[in-house]
């Protein structure tokens, strides 16, 4: 195996060509996204070159105290994504929320990388890619689920007022509209799942083919990843919908959100 | 002596609706007028504790409605609220929908249909409710309602969408079903005909503002 060639700083320029092409798109297609994708890029740019100095210092003297620094930033960052565009529930449920997340995230983590890998969970080079995979992909889902959720509670007031006034418990009213987000929730990930291998080669085993590696230790570690995901992504949203929704109804039956 | 079911007492809602002492008297047809915005509607969602009072008492049977589950309330004391919601589906599946989320056996047919003639619907069981009109999604809804057999029925304006002859059948047939059932009834309405044809009691409410 040949390992990977390293991009010169002119040649890594040369991929910021391709950009024009979508903006010439969105100015014939009249898409007012044009700011909005220059800015996607310089952060995105900004933001990796950050990490790789950080992951870079990090790998060379790996102490926990990094690995433990890093999971809390990521962490914090993803509650915070998620949060951001639900500003309108109340208290506890941001808890239930924020507490599923972290606490599914790094239980999904700790089994890939103790169990699975059987690794120290401070070993940087496994613990904190890992974690961004899962992580980021559990913040997706449960965002997803929670739009579908207050969507839908909000569209279907009529029916949850209906049932109220006919002398229907609250759990039993609002479980249907948990069970439905936490399906949309799922649905992109196993989409993935079916697609994978025939239609896309998924970023992490092109990137590890790319570096040099195996491409059958590529693909397990791709499967592992991908089942890793599927499961962090249903149980975070499951544990923040589920102890969510209670904090929607008092002890005299009223729901409000 | 008038037997009380529902008695207020110096009830208020968020500081802007102050209600006169209430009394909605057992096993008649009881009328709440008055000027919109006057806190009909509220007064109903007080009654089967959808809302709480910010001042004052309700109760029911002598009891604060407070102390009362308020499940087993609204089990009792049923509101049929002037926003109609059906399921996207047939009549029959509609009563099995409404059946099976308050835990109970889906009625037989001719139970059903039963409560469908006292609202004057006379389509087919399968008929489906998202080509209804709004007057026909309204008497079903109301005929689901009252297949319940709650002890008390409110109805808020259950007439808006039916036109005037409808109007006074479907009145006729539910104060009717109640009386032989022992059922309570409170209407708020703001159709006179209606209220002078059938009311036992009337509650007006918000009119002392009015004269200031």
């Amino acid at each position: 195996m040949n390992s990977i060639i390293k991009l010169n700083i002119m040649q890594f320029s040369l991929i910021y060509l391709l950009l024009i092409i979508i903006l010439a798109i969105m100015k014939k297609s009249k898409i007012n996204q044009m700011k909005f994708l220059i800015v996607a890029s310089l952060r995105m740019t900004v933001q990796l070159v950050l990490a790789g100095f950080i992951l870079t210092y990090v790998f060379k003297k790996p102490h926990p105290l990094f690995v433990i620094l890093y999971l809390i930033a990521m962490i914090i960052f993803s509650i915070g994504r998620v949060l951001s565009k639900n500003r309108e529930i109340n208290r506890n449920f941001k808890i239930a929320i924020s507490l599923s997340l972290a606490l599914s995230g790094l239980f999904i983590l700790a089994y890939f990388v103790l169990v699975v890998v059987g690794e120290s969970f401070f070993n940087p080079q496994y613990t904190i890619p890992l974690a961004g995979m899962i992580i980021g992909n559990s913040m997706t889902g449960v965002t997803l689920g929670m739009k579908t959720f207050t969507e839908n509670l909000k569209s279907q007031r009529n029916r949850i007022d209906a049932l109220l006034n006919l002398g229907v418990e609250p759990k039993k009213i609002l479980l249907p509209f948990v069970n439905s987000a936490l399906e949309t929730a799922l649905l992109p990930t196993m989409n993935n799942m079916i697609g994978m291998g025939i239609i896309s080669l998924p970023g992490m085993m092109t990137g590890q083919i790319l570096s040099g590696t195996e491409p059958t230790t590529a693909i397990m570690y791709q499967i592992a990843i991908m089942i890793a995901i599927c499961t962090s992504v249903c149980l975070t949203v499951f544990c923040a919908l589920n102890f969510g929704y209670r904090t929607l109804y008092n002890e005299r039956n009223q729901i409000h959100f | 002596m008038p037997n009380v079911i529902l008695e207020t007492k110096k009830l208020s809602f968020l500081n802007n609706i102050h209600y006169q002492d209430i009394q909605i008297l057992k096993d008649k047809v009881n009328f709440i007028v008055g000027s919109s915005g006057a806190g009909k509607s509220t007064l109903l969602r007080l009654f089967n504790g959808m809302l709480t009072p910010s001042g004052g008492e309700i109760f029911y049977n002598g009891q604060r409605l407070t102390q009362i589950d308020t499940i087993e309330l609204r089990k009792e004391i049923s509101l049929i609220s002037q926003s109609v919601y059906l399921f996207d589906s047939s009549i029959r599946d509609n009563f099995r929908q409404f059946y099976e989320y308050r835990g109970m056996e889906v009625p037989s047919e001719e139970y059903m249909s039963k409560f469908l003639r006292m609202c004057q619907i006379q389509f087919p069981f399968d008929k489906d409710c998202t080509t209804m009109s709004g007057g026909e999604r309204q008497r079903v809804y109301t005929a689901i309602f009252l297949s319940f057999l709650p002890k008390v029925i409110m109805l808020d304006e259950p007439t808006s969408a039916l036109d005037k002859e409808n109007s006074k059948k479907v009145i006729q047939n539910i104060v009717d079903f109640c009386k032989e059932k022992e059922i309570s009834i409170i209407i708020v309405s703001h159709d006179n005909q209606i209220v002078d044809t059938f009311a036992e009691n009337i509650i007006r409410i918000g009119e002392e503002g009015d004269n200031e």
